[in-house]
């Protein structure tokens, strides 16, 4: 396609921005100077703002052939598995790291283009699907992932033969949009993507809000490392986000949706657009969904590599082709969202969930919890654990069943140091706190949060100040630099962490690294800087000897080795 | 305001004071003399929300809120010097400090620059705490004669950026890369003067560190003397924008911006801002000229000069009329003169054929 091709397919849609910049990419291999001095003209984006803008994003290529070279992910789990091994036996073609690509129960994922390979040496390097979910352990019973294991699943066929539809088709045939939200409303649904804010409030507010058009969002960026389960959801049961997508449509007014997918899901996109084209044809997206007269589009748009935009108001400016700072808030999305106007953003599990909601009523998905909580969670199970995977546990399990009971414990001679919590968000949990419940209040009540349901499992042969040390790596990496706190903060703690800087008395070093993290805590702009320093404070808290023997110099543990390797 | 003619109020450090709906903490505490700091702050320019310096407790939050963004609203306790607020701006100045080469820049290198040497001074912050690698990089291979870009001395406020977009409209700088590793920078990393900047000055005067500097002020760095301030109107267009001419001795050192000019309130562009080298040229005609039987320029004593000029004006009105002269005053003159000028044309010839060149 021309320069001039590229803009006009895209120029008169929504969101135009990063779908005319990967044409580009795409076509060229990289995105070149001649590449983005069109694209300013065409799009009417001043140049220089332009060009910063694409220098936000970690994937886009700015040398010729730059999106070819491979990307290994080097995340805290990937790591463990041989991603450093990889990546230097792949320098020859331009390898580089990239966080976690959110397939740490298969690693190590490498991005060569458009294709995802994984596997734990350079030569073991295979193209396969992502796991699939592993069967409910103990027959728990299950919301999002019920019906996720029928073959076929995926395909409009498979998903209408296993119930799908029939939700929606119910709501929008029988259903007031209010009734809708009063049924979400009362299963006691809540946010999935970290903040677990009551989704029915959310499409209410949205409802209830003044200016068109509305849009709905689904949030699935999934950048948090340690979290696969959505990418899991979309390869395994697209027809389930949208059909909770038009649900959220039809329940606030909004006919348009938008999924904002994560750069290192090539593959994902790919089947959520046939999805997306197989209910186009059978009349459930588009003019008048299963025949109501209600009216809703599906556009996908694919970010670039950066994990603020997964934060909502990020993603919305990032979506508008603007710098992808966070926003401030108040006013929030759901009155200014996209494009300044009335907007849900819900994150892919959330949506997901809508559907068997709509099917099997409020009161079933309520009653699928423990002890009085709503519903269920995906837990995103990785590292040092016999089986990792995807689960989706009733809310309250207590994580001791989840790690021992379900997933099989640590490997062979180890014994379980700690885990993270919300993918890294949550910081680590370690001690008499692994018997905590997986419920949002009992995991609060220990400093850390559920967030999105990563749980790393690090076992007695890693050295934590090392492992705490990547993860401040990546927060360093992702802060956006829109807020003091954390733009300093999370360098200062990485440089810490990593020996670079700082006193070196234990008392010192402690308190730098304590005031560092009190102050991004509670006056970074958003939740990427109020949770890194959860990292240093668990670590501090957990492993008081590991970190004055980090600080002082000497006894510090040699780095672990791959998995079930001796130090 | 509510219908019964009470306005709605705020408690401000205990005291209740009234608000204009719409108007942010910030503004209403600094309207009742609160000293809040800030740093990527500037009243001409949407609440940005990065420094966080401007911080306050709002009753019932469970973290500190930043003032500048948020909004008032009826019954709202705010604190804005608690220990709690006043430990975190400490901090952040002593992270500030810590990503920059130098804490103390030259007063001239811009209006604000002395921004963030104050809130050091004023939060004890010459600790040495927090050391590590230092941000931003700067550039001083662009060749431009206006703007110093010393990045080295950076904070990231992108309170150039801002104005440069939104006072400006030139959008010739952003932001580039995100994190500890963002850098202020025209497209594909070029000079000043491949981009689309005009030269306006607004991002130098507006910088909190002195990371951007007026190259034209700072090369009077050792002229002697105190520095004085004159506020006066630019000359070369019909705006009339405020400044201040910054003077030491008999001699201009350097022109700033006036926040409060009325057609103003801060910007200049190119000219008012740094063309003022022709004060002080040498090549400036220090002396009357008169041109002789050789057809040459000579230099001549103000009578004989004017002598010839009246001569020759009368001289002309006499044949042609008084509507054949047209008087044009020059905008690198003072003010006054051209109000001398248009009173000389208007009574002493008798038209209305005066103008100026700054009318353009
Ligand atoms: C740094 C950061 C990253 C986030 N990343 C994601 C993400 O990848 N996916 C997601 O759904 N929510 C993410 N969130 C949360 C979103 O801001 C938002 O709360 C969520 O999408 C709302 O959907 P929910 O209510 O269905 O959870 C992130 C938040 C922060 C602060
Ligand atoms: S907390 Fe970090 S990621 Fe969030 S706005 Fe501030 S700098 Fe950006
Ligand atoms: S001098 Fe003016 S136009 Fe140039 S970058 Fe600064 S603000 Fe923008
Ligand atoms: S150059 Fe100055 S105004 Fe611009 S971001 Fe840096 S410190 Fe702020
Ligand atoms: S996929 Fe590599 S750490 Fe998650
Ligand atoms: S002035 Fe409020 S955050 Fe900078």
């Amino acid at each position: 396609m021309t320069d001039q091709e590229i803009l006009a397919r895209w120029k008169e849609e929504p969101a135009p921005l990063l779908p005319v910049l990967h044409a580009f990419h795409a076509r060229d291999g990289y995105l070149s100077e001649d590449a983005i001095r069109a694209v300013s003209k065409g799009l009417r984006i001043p140049l220089a703002d332009l060009y910063g803008t694409i220098t936000f994003y970690h994937h886009f290529a700015r040398v010729p052939g730059g999106l070819g070279c491979p990307r290994v992910c080097t995340g805290p789990v990937c790591v463990q598995e041989g991603a450093l091994d990889i990546l230097a036996e792949l320098a020859p073609e331009g390898a580089t790291g990239m966080p976690c690509s959110g397939r740490c129960d298969d690693p190590v994922p490498v991005l060569r283009g458009h294709l995802t390979l994984a596997g734990r040496s350079a030569a073991d390097l295979v193209a396969r699907p992502a796991p699939l979910p592993p069967p409910a352990p103990e027959g728990a019973a299950e919301c999002v992932f019920r019906t996720i294991r029928e073959p076929g699943h995926a395909t409009l066929a498979g998903y209408r033969r296993d119930g799908g539809y029939e939700g929606l088709a119910r709501a929008v045939r029988e259903m007031t949009p209010v009734q809708v939200v009063e049924a979400i409303d009362r299963s006691g649904l809540a946010g999935r993507g970290g903040a677990g804010f009551p989704t029915g409030r959310k499409w209410r507010a949205v409802a209830e809000a003044d200016g068109t058009p509305k849009s709905i969002v689904c949030n699935a960026d999934e950048g948090e490392p340690g979290c696969f389960k959505d990418r899991a959801l979309m390869d395994y049961d697209p027809h389930a986000v949208i059909e909770g997508m038009i649900a959220s449509g039809y329940a606030t007014g909004a006919h348009r949706g938008f999924i904002y997918l994560r750069y290192e899901y090539p593959e994902t996109e790919d089947i959520l657009a046939e999805a997306i084209r197989e209910a186009a044809e059978a009349g459930i997206l588009g003019p008048s969904v299963m025949g109501s007269g209600f009216a809703f589009d599906l556009h996908i748009r694919r970010g670039a590599g950066a994990y603020i935009c997964g934060e909502e108001t990020s993603l919305l400016n990032s979506m508008e082709g603007k710098h992808p700072f966070p926003r401030n808030r108040p006013p929030f999305p759901v009155t200014h969202g996209f494009e300044n106007l009335p907007t849900v953003v819900n994150n892919v599990e959330t949506l997901a969930s809508v559907p068997h909601i709509l099917a099997l009523g409020a009161e079933w998905y309520a009653g699928l919890g423990m002890n009085g909580h709503a519903g269920t969670k995906v837990i995103s199970l990785s590292g040092d654990i016999l089986r990792p995977g995807n689960y989706e546990v009733p809310m309250g399990l207590p994580l001791e069943r989840l790690l021992y009971d379900w997933a099989g414990g640590p490997l062979e001679g180890r014994t379980i140091q700690a885990v993270t919590m919300a993918g890294l968000s949550g910081g680590f949990l370690a001690g008499d706190d692994l018997f905590v419940t997986l419920d949002e209040p009992a995991i609060r009540a220990r400093k850390s949060f559920l967030g999105a349901g990563g749980i790393m499992v690090f076992d007695d042969s890693r050295d934590m100040v090392e492992v705490a040390h990547a993860a401040m790596e990546f927060f360093a990496h992702e802060s956006c630099g829109k807020c003091f706190p954390c733009r300093i903060g999370t360098q200062r703690l990485t440089e810490r962490l990593a020996g670079e800087a700082g006193p070196d008395a234990v008392v010192a070093w402690v308190d730098e690294v304590a005031d560092i993290g009190y102050t991004m805590k509670e006056t970074s702009a958003c939740g990427l800087g109020t949770a890194a320093p959860l990292i240093t404070e668990s670590l501090m808290r957990y492993f008081p000897d590991a970190v004055s023997r980090h600080v002082t110099g000497h006894g510090a543990l040699p780095m672990a080795g791959p998995r079930g390797t001796e130090p | 305001m509510s219908t019964n003619g009470t306005r709605p109020t705020i408690v401000l450090d205990g005291e209740k004071v009234a608000f204009t709906p719409g108007e942010t903490v910030y503004e209403a505490a600094t309207r009742h003399g609160k000293d809040i700091p800030t740093l990527c702050y500037d009243p001409r320019l949407e609440p940005f929300g990065g420094c966080r310096l401007c911080v306050v407790e709002i009753e019932g939050a469970r973290t500190p809120v930043a003032s500048c963004t948020a909004q008032c609203q009826s019954g709202m306790d705010v604190r804005t010097r608690s220990a709690r607020v006043e430990v975190h701006r400490r901090t952040l100045m002593e992270m500030l400090a810590s990503e920059n080469r130098e804490v103390e820049v030259d007063e001239l290198t811009s209006l604000a620059s002395q921004e963030m040497t104050e809130l050091v001074d004023r939060y004890e912050a010459r600790t040495g705490r927090f050391e590590g690698r230092q941000s931003g990089a700067s550039r001083p291979d662009d060749p431009n004669p206006f703007i110093m870009r010393d990045y080295d001395n950076c904070i990231s406020c992108y309170r150039c950026v801002r104005v440069c977009a939104e006072q400006e409209g030139d959008y010739a700088i952003s932001v580039k890369g995100r994190g500890f590793d963002t850098q202020i920078t025209v497209e594909f990393d070029g000079h000043l003067k491949e981009s689309a900047c005009t030269f306006c000055g607004q991002c130098v005067q507006t910088c909190p560190t002195g990371a951007l500097g007026d190259l034209k002020a700072l090369a009077h760095r050792e002229v002697e003397g105190e520095t004085k301030k004159t506020r006066t109107v630019c000359p070369y267009c019909g705006v009339g924008c405020s400044v201040d001419l910054l003077t030491r001795g008999n001699q201009l050192i350097g022109v700033q911006p006036a926040m409060d000019g009325p057609a103003n309130l801060g910007a200049l562009c190119v000219k008012g801002q740094f063309a003022f080298d022709f004060i002080q040229h040498p090549d400036r005609l220090a002396h009357p000229l008169v041109r002789g039987e050789d057809g040459e320029l000579h230099e001549a004593g103000w009578d004989e000069a004017l002598d010839r000029a009246a001569e020759g004006f009368l001289r002309v009105r006499e044949r042609y009329g008084r509507h054949s002269v047209y008087g044009v005053a020059s905008g690198r003159a003072p003010h006054e003169a051209a109000y001398t000028m248009q009173k000389f044309i208007r009574g002493g010839f008798g038209t209305n054929y005066i103008d100026n060149c700054s009318r353009a």
